[in-house]
């Protein structure tokens, strides 16, 4: 099962991704995306592994801006779940800390979505987190209309792929796409 | 008329297409004779549509606009009328629209549809 959890800032959608992973399966790894860099980073970070915290997820910190190498789990690990906390983070991952700027957000999107297809690949279960952050006027600033293109059309894909797609507005999950058989 | 609408790159002019359309019938002028206006929130930076503005997008198949009352209030006033003026808008078309389709990630999720 590959699911797809959007929605906005503090819209309650890691909540929900965590309690759809958990009754996914008890074999769960937590792919944390996001540089640890600053007060309000590391504050996310704790908020973030504290309500995980008594969930039984094995955390894999991948802060660069490849998902790969990965999969290296033993069997049983790879039968569970693998949650990727998110995908704004993954784009920001490449296009910033790399310095891998470019003007086609296409083909920054169509590398990452072939490394989280290769990711769910990996794993019997997937369950993404992503961002809606298009729901505004373009941004004065290149890099971050560039952002939101980028994270925008690998939504776009990554929905296109997977098997479920959840909105999350105030804690509500409103299914999209698919559902659970 | 069908008004479709959703956050930047949520996949708005693939849905269109997916109606049959081709990029050639789809134009960013009212007056066009194209049967489908795409990216009406620009088109809304020059001011308050008129009532014959608002009859020419009613006349058309399909209404593209992208959403941008989401994110935080615009510190510049003249932003903070623009994003007003395009919810406005899109709230009056929707009214007489046949069908209004909000794009998440890529997916048409139907808001009105008129039987």
């Amino acid at each position: 099962m590959r699911v797809l959890v959007t929605g906005g800032s503090a819209s309650g959608k890691s909540a929900y991704a965590e309690q759809l992973a958990c009754s996914l399966s008890p074999r769960r790894v937590y792919l944390a995306t996001m540089s640890p860099h600053g007060a309000e980073a590391q504050e996310r970070i704790r908020r973030h592994r504290s309500q995980r915290a008594d969930l039984g997820f094995k955390t894999i910190e991948k802060s660069g801006s490849s998902l790969a190498p990965i999969g290296g789990e033993d069997a049983d690990t790879r039968r569970g779940v693998v949650l990727l906390e998110d995908l704004g983070n993954l784009v920001a991952n490449t296009l910033f800390d790399k310095g891998d700027m470019t003007d086609d957000p296409t083909l920054v999107a169509g590398r990452l979505e072939q490394e989280v297809l290769d990711l769910a690949r990996s794993f019997e279960h997937v369950v993404v987190v992503g961002n809606e952050v298009g729901c505004e006027g373009a941004s004065a600033f290149a890099g971050t209309r560039m952002w939101v293109h980028a994270l925008g059309e690998l939504s776009c894909r990554l929905a296109t792929n997977f098997d479920m797609v959840v909105e999350v507005s105030a804690g509500v999950a409103c299914v999209v796409k698919g559902g659970i058989a | 008329m069908i008004l479709v609408t959703g956050g930047i790159a949520s996949g708005k002019r693939t849905y269109v297409r997916s109606l049959g359309y081709a990029e050639s019938q789809m134009s960013s002028h009212v007056a066009s004779e194209a049967p489908v206006l795409v990216g009406l929130e620009e088109l809304l930076r020059e001011g308050e549509p008129t009532e014959a503005d608002l009859r020419a997008l009613m006349s058309k198949d399909v209404v593209v606009c992208c959403e941008v009352g989401q994110g935080v209030v615009p510190m510049e006033g003249q932003e903070r009328v623009w994003r007003e003026r395009v919810g406005r808008t899109c709230t009056a078309l929707a009214q007489d629209a046949t069908r209004v389709v909000r794009m998440v990630c890529g997916i048409p999720v139907v808001i009105k549809e008129e039987r």
